[in-house]
């Protein structure tokens, strides 16, 4: 009989044995594959509660599962397998070991909010697609993406100083996410900017990479930010069951 | 007004409202009702808060006894069945099963329905295993003041699933309607279940949602929004035990995969079946019963509750499933029709 649901095939499913007999007949060879169902035996009941304690993830109980986010989807049209309406139902019954399989498509989601537009619920599937990514990688079932990694810098330096400095952003992203300074599409884009801007800017940009100018009197500003962050994140490591420290 | 009494079988509430709009407009009536006592299923079954008025059946139905109870105008006849009704419009002659008759102008049939029994679905192990229960058993736990507990040893469940439809749009054994209103009724119950044990999840599996009208709101959005109850789209297959736990098997229609999964006790969302006097009742009122063996309706379009026999009226669950507040209101409209033939005869006397 022929295979009507191929996708739902999972490689590590498939068994395949070179050598089988069965009740004296040798069935070895291809005809010998045989594919195991994946039968889901339980639920994770905290897995909507907690992907509602994230930001982005609030409205998820309101899904009725109609796939206008699906439908609208941007990276869907391109990955058929980027389903937020399917993740949004596997976290919503607590299907934990499900969700995990599609860990590495996840974070895929570019915010283009479409389906937070189409939604009829007011589920906004972006906020959940990024509630979601934010819960991979608090478990430790992803490593931290590079755009969680650039974000991390990219606040550092504003709790920091009250101000962002692009050359320090960039050069901090780059090497916390291990990857060469020296990368082609930098070294012309410097080149263009020797080449194109006022002498007076280049050299604002270069006092400022040097000395990193706070805002001013930045110091009480910085406390209260500092401490709304760490109470943020506490809540939310609480709500997932995590320990208090990163 | 000295005319004929119109006959009311049936102290359900249905009967309970006709009979009181009759009597509110100076028309006497007779309530037969064949259980030793007036309030019909809402009481005789135990059930807890309404849907959707959401107040204690014995409090709402009970006040609706009281009305009755006492009323010079209505004749209470309660453990009587009708044995015989012969006439015409009228003029019809009844004989009841105390061996007693009267004559009386018109008649309307309050006889309401019979629970589906869970044990013609064998394979969802209703019968076979303690923790799997009915909604009117769960009606009874929350009304009796015991609780929702597992039958099997008495604990508070932690996890509950509510299986719809069961007797209910099944080809397989003859019950092709909807009963209307056991969705709502089972996302009243998940909301009552998770206030009361906090800690017990409630998953409903079901075909599709009917909590039509405003109920959408009331009972599908609200038990998801503020009580959390899971809804997962699967047609139970069967439901087995592991001498604990209930296991119950299905699939997962929306993601395509099977699930085997323990609960503490199994729910079934029971169906509405014609009363099982329905084929005895159209004997002896000579009114057709609808394919499906409830006691079949005329158009509604000349006037309310009109069975195939004139001068006999019709309203309730007796003519399919019903809500509660959609049997008062046809109780009420079915009095109207039967009190035209009352005053018709009277006109006919003067």
């Amino acid at each position: 009989m022929a295979i009507h649901e191929k996708h739902l095939i999972r490689p590590e499913n498939i068994k395949t044995h070179d050598n089988l007999v069965i009740d004296g007949v040798d069935v070895s060879g291809h005809w010998s594959t045989f594919i195991e169902t994946r039968v889901v035996t339980d639920y994770n009941e905290q897995l909507q509660d907690e992907i509602a304690a994230l930001p982005g993830g609030e409205y998820i109980h309101r899904c009725w599962q109609c796939g206008s986010c699906t439908n609208s989807c941007t990276v869907n049209a391109i990955n058929p397998d980027f389903n937020p309406r399917y993740w949004i139902y596997l976290i919503r019954v607590g299907m934990e070991s499900e969700l995990l399989r599609d860990k590495e498509i996840i974070w895929q989601c570019v915010s283009c909010n479409k389906c937070t537009y189409a939604c009829p619920r007011d589920v906004v599937p972006e906020g959940v697609m990024k509630a979601t990514a934010h819960w991979l990688e608090m478990k430790g079932h992803t490593a931290p993406s590079n755009s969680t990694i650039f974000d991390e810098e990219f606040t550092r330096q504003v709790v920091q100083t009250g101000k962002i400095e692009d050359g320090r952003i960039l050069m901090n992203f780059l090497k916390n996410s291990k990857q060469p300074l020296f990368q082609d599409w930098l070294i012309q884009m410097v080149k263009q900017m020797l080449w194109h801007l006022p002498i007076k800017y280049l050299m604002g940009m270069g006092l400022a990479t040097l000395f990193q100018p706070k805002t001013k009197s930045w110091g009480k500003a910085r406390a209260a930010i500092e401490e709304h962050i760490a109470e943020e994140k506490a809540a939310e490591r609480a709500a997932l069951g995590l320990d208090a420290a990163e | 007004m000295s005319t004929k009494p119109v006959l009311i079988v049936g102290g359900g509430p249905a009967g309970l409202a006709a009979a009181h709009s009759l009597a509110s407009v100076g028309q006497k009536c007779i309530i037969v009702e064949k259980k030793d006592s007036l309030g019909g299923t809402p009481i005789h079954s135990g059930y807890a808060k309404l849907v959707p008025s959401g107040e204690w059946a014995k409090d709402a139905i009970g006040g609706m006894v009281d009305r009755v109870t006492g009323n010079k105008l209505i004749t209470i006849k309660t453990g009587n069945t009708v044995k015989e009704f012969t006439g015409k419009p009228g003029n019809f002659s009844v004989k009841y099963s105390e061996g007693k008759g009267n004559s009386v102008s018109a008649a309307v049939l309050c006889t309401g329905f019979t629970h589906f029994d869970s044990i013609n679905k064998p394979e969802w192990g209703f019968g076979t295993f303690p923790d799997v229960v009915t909604t009117t058993q769960v009606e009874q736990m929350i009304s009796s003041g015991q609780g929702v507990r597992r039958p099997s040893n008495g604990e508070k469940p932690k996890r509950v699933a509510i299986l719809l439809c069961v007797g209910s749009r099944d080809r397989q054994i003859g019950r092709e309607w909807c009963s209307k209103i056991c969705c709502s009724v089972s996302a009243n119950l998940a909301m009552e279940i998770r206030e009361e044990l906090p800690d017990c999840h409630v998953y409903v599996y079901y075909m599709d949602i009917r909590t039509y009208g405003l109920l959408e709101t009331k009972y599908y959005w609200r038990s998801q929004e503020e009580f959390k109850v899971k809804y997962i789209k699967a047609r139970i297959a069967e439901v087995t035990s592991d001498g604990d736990k209930v296991i119950v098997k299905g699939e997962d229609t929306l993601v395509k995969r099977p699930i085997t999964i323990p609960f503490d006790m199994v729910v079934h969302a029971i169906g509405m079946d014609p009363n099982v006097d329905n084929m005895l009742l159209s004997s002896i009122f000579d009114v057709n019963l609808e394919p499906n063996g409830f006691i079949d309706r005329q158009n509604s379009y000349g006037g309310m509750g009109a069975s195939s026999r004139e001068g006999v009226f019709v309203a309730g669950s007796a003519t399919g499933p019903e809500t509660i507040d959609d049997s008062i209101a046809q109780g009420q409209a079915a009095a109207f029709s039967a009190l035209a033939i009352a005053n018709s005869q009277l006109a006919a006397a003067e």
